[in-house]
């Protein structure tokens, strides 16, 4: 390859040989799209036809009936019109949109500064705190699930029993699921406390990428640590802070393992739907597989929606470099 | 520019993919062997009935291995859906009497052969009644459960109780005698979960209440009825006065026999059979009664529970899963499912145990096709929370819940 490409290049360098140049030309254009199309094909295979039985199951009535007869009922775009039409729709989407903002802001601030702390403390005490952040990241969500569902037991839970003991309150026998607030916000903490990690490590992976006399530069020149966070540190982390929150944003819209074991499936109702919970809901339990395959799709769109911004914005950035 | 913007909506659209899809596995099929999905009660009610049975099938078909899989009740439907899309269905499947009609109307389920099997004509008319459909059989009844009281001895002799309650309002008074006598923390008198709606819906039967009825054709929700809302004001000041169990949690998490069995309980509510796992400390000192109504000399109406074993259409060897089915509801296992304190299938095996006594006087929920959506939508469930933590009162919640009902048991 590397000896035709050359011979290509080299025959560029004659001007008599045009033909023969328009064909190297050619080749030379087409090298790349030919490599990257064994990995076309594998994508089309492992996410194209499943999207493409999506879309199809979308148009389509599929309940029970047809699921045993492996036969759906065409019905156009009923299933979408239904579900745009349904008020729980609208509800759901709205407060997994604050859900999601909540859940991600705390997670990057969260994980921002745990990643500064780790620059600043000494290297045993970074080394501890780097294996702790390591056994959360390898946590199983379900594991974690039921450690919260132990910690919050009403009558038993270690988390009542603290409470009360530091004189914070009366929590000796406090509710954790009595609410919808109250089931999401422990969600909240499961899964802040779950992603927190990831994003800490790869902060304080970027950290090392700033240049320490430009700090040193700004102390010098009178800026308090917050300006110096502000002025020097922030804008060379911004890439890996825009892809660590895009990434978040997408994990935390579809979430669905941890509130739904959380809240568990006997307290799950329209009032405290998530997304990915309404999708499982209307999908699975009430088997319309059809209306099931037409929200994920929806779902899709706004996420796809979401990262085209968050892709462009990439694409941008290695531009500039 | 334009590639630009190509290029970001394919990775836009990878990226939301890999949000949106989820995966699952399937079982590889084993010739030769016949898969039972039971629920987990006979696991740890009875697991000696299901050995018998399956030694009873061998016997009969030598080679032939039974794969019993236990599954829990909370998402054995959402198995069951994907074995029937793709595959590796059981053969033979326990369905709960309320699930029945939503899969049988579906198509999900092989008729039987009514004849073939033990006690037939003498089958529980309720339960016969939920494994039939369109003329033919379906199911076959398994057994019944009725809803009764466990209760200490000990601890009613050391509270003074010399009789057992026959009311509703003697009971509410021995709860607190029974909890002036046990102070210790966590102790319930009565223990149920405040979302238990089988006790709940009880207490609307007895006040004359019903969960929903039909009226010209269609299902309207009838939980905000005079009768129904005084069922189920009875139903919170009981459980205020009685239990300490989660106002938001039914009566699985844990266990009421595990509370019983911590000696945290004076009395649990439950199928009879909960006497199997009271605990080694307290077998002695265990007995059972008939939970009392309002009105002096009528029990209050319990659930009649029950499951049915169907084979599935989707079964290779649907003869067989009929096979494995005679052999656990024969007459012998049914005698020995009553002897665990089960209701048997058939009425000509009927005793007169408590449990059996217990169900003399009992309710079900409304025979529409969408019922189990009414169930699995948790609506009966979140009503009792907001009634009990306060956040509605007992008319609002019941008029939410009622219009709930009515558009879920109406829908295609």
């Amino acid at each position: 390859m590397a000896e035709t490409e050359g011979a290509a290049v080299a025959a560029g360098a004659w001007p008599r040989r045009r033909r023969r140049l328009t064909a190297g030309r050619f080749f030379r254009a087409s090298v790349p799209y030919a490599l990257i199309l064994p990995v076309l094909v594998a994508i089309g295979a492992v996410l194209g036809y499943p999207l493409y039985n999506l879309v199809r199951l979308s148009l389509q009535h599929y309940g029970l009936f047809e699921l045993i007869q492996h036969k759906g009922q065409a019905v156009g775009l009923r299933n979408f019109s239904s579900i745009l039409h349904d008020g729980i729709f609208w509800h759901t989407l709205a407060r997994t949109v604050v859900f999601t903002a909540v859940n991600v802001c705390l997670t990057m601030a969260i994980g921002t500064a745990v990643a500064l702390l780790l620059v600043r403390v000494s290297t045993w005490a970074r080394l501890l705190l780097t294996s702790g952040l390591v056994l959360v990241w390898a946590t199983p969500a379900v594991v974690a699930v039921q450690v919260w569902i132990w910690m919050t037991n009403f009558q038993n839970g270690i988390v009542n029993y603290t409470l009360t003991r530091l004189h914070i309150g009366n929590y000796s026998e406090h509710d954790w699921y009595a609410t919808t607030f109250s089931q999401l916000g422990l969600a909240t903490t499961l899964i802040v406390w779950g992603a927190v990690p990831f994003v800490a490590i790869s902060v304080y992976a970027a950290l090392a990428q700033v240049p320490r006399d430009l700090e040193e530069a700004a102390e010098i020149d009178g800026a308090r640590p917050w300006r110096v966070f502000r002025d020097v540190t922030l804008p060379i982390l911004r890439p890996v802070l825009l892809i660590l929150t895009s990434l978040s944003i997408i994990w935390d819209f579809g979430v669905f393992t941890q509130p739904y074991l959380l809240i568990g499936q006997g307290h799950i109702h329209p009032g405290n739907y998530l997304m990915g919970i309404y999708l499982f809901e209307e999908g699975y339990i009430k088997t319309e597989f059809g209306r099931g395959a037409a929200i994920s799709l929806l779902m899709l769109a706004m996420v796809a929606l979401l990262s085209v911004v968050y892709v462009r914005k990439m694409v941008r950035l290695g531009d500039e470099e | 520019m334009r590639h630009r913007v190509v290029a970001a909506a394919a990775v836009a659209v990878l990226l939301g993919l890999v949000a949106a899809t989820a995966s699952a596995s399937p079982q590889r099929a084993q010739a030769n062997k016949l898969t039972v999905w039971l629920q987990v009660d006979a696991q740890s009610g009875w697991p000696d009935i299901v050995a018998a049975a399956n030694q009873q099938f061998q016997k009969d078909h030598p080679g032939y291995t039974v794969d019993v899989q236990y599954q829990n009740w909370t998402d054995h439907l959402q198995k069951f859906d994907a074995t029937l899309a793709g595959g590796n269905s059981p053969d033979v499947i326990e369905m709960g009497n309320t699930e029945m009609t939503k899969y049988m109307a579906a198509g999900a389920f092989s008729p039987l052969d009514k004849s073939s099997f033990d006690n037939a004509p003498q089958w529980l008319s309720g339960l016969a009644k939920s494994g039939a459909y369109g003329g033919k059989t379906y199911g076959v009844p398994y057994y019944a459960g009725s809803r009764v009281a466990t209760y200490r001895t000990d601890l009613f002799k050391k509270a003074g109780i010399k009789k057992l309650p026959a009311t509703l309002a003697e009971l509410t008074a021995d709860a607190k005698k029974l909890a002036a006598k046990n102070k210790g923390k966590g102790f319930s008198p009565v223990y149920f979960g405040g979302e238990d709606w089988y006790v709940a819906m009880a207490f609307v039967y007895d006040f004359g209440g019903t969960i929903a009825r039909t009226h010209s054709g269609k299902w309207v929700g009838a939980l905000d009825s005079p009768q129904a809302v005084k069922g189920l004001t009875a139903y919170k000041n009981f459980f205020l006065a009685s239990s300490r169990a989660s106002k938001t949690n039914d009566s699985t998490n844990p266990n009421p026999y595990d509370v019983y069995a911590q000696g945290n309980a004076g009395v649990i509510i439950g199928p009879s059979w909960f006497s199997c796992c009271v605990g080694v400390k307290y077998k002695t000192a265990t007995a059972q009664f008939v939970l009392p109504g309002h009105v002096k000399g009528q029990a209050l109406p319990g659930f009649l529970g029950g499951s049915d074993l169907a084979v599935p259409v989707t079964s290779k060897s649907a003869s067989l899963g009929a096979d494995w089915i005679k052999d656990f509801t024969g007459t012998s296992a049914e005698r020995a499912l009553q002897a665990k304190g089960n209701i048997p299938n058939a009425t000509n095996l009927l005793g007169s145990s408590i449990n059996e006594r217990a169900a003399a006087r009992s309710w079900f929920v409304p025979t529409a096709k969408h019922w189990v959506d009414v169930e699995n939508g948790n609506i009966l469930k979140n009503m009792l929370g907001q009634i009990l933590t306060g956040k509605l009162t007992v008319k609002q919640a019941a008029a939410s819940a009622s219009d709930n009902i009515t558009s879920v048991l109406n829908g295609s």
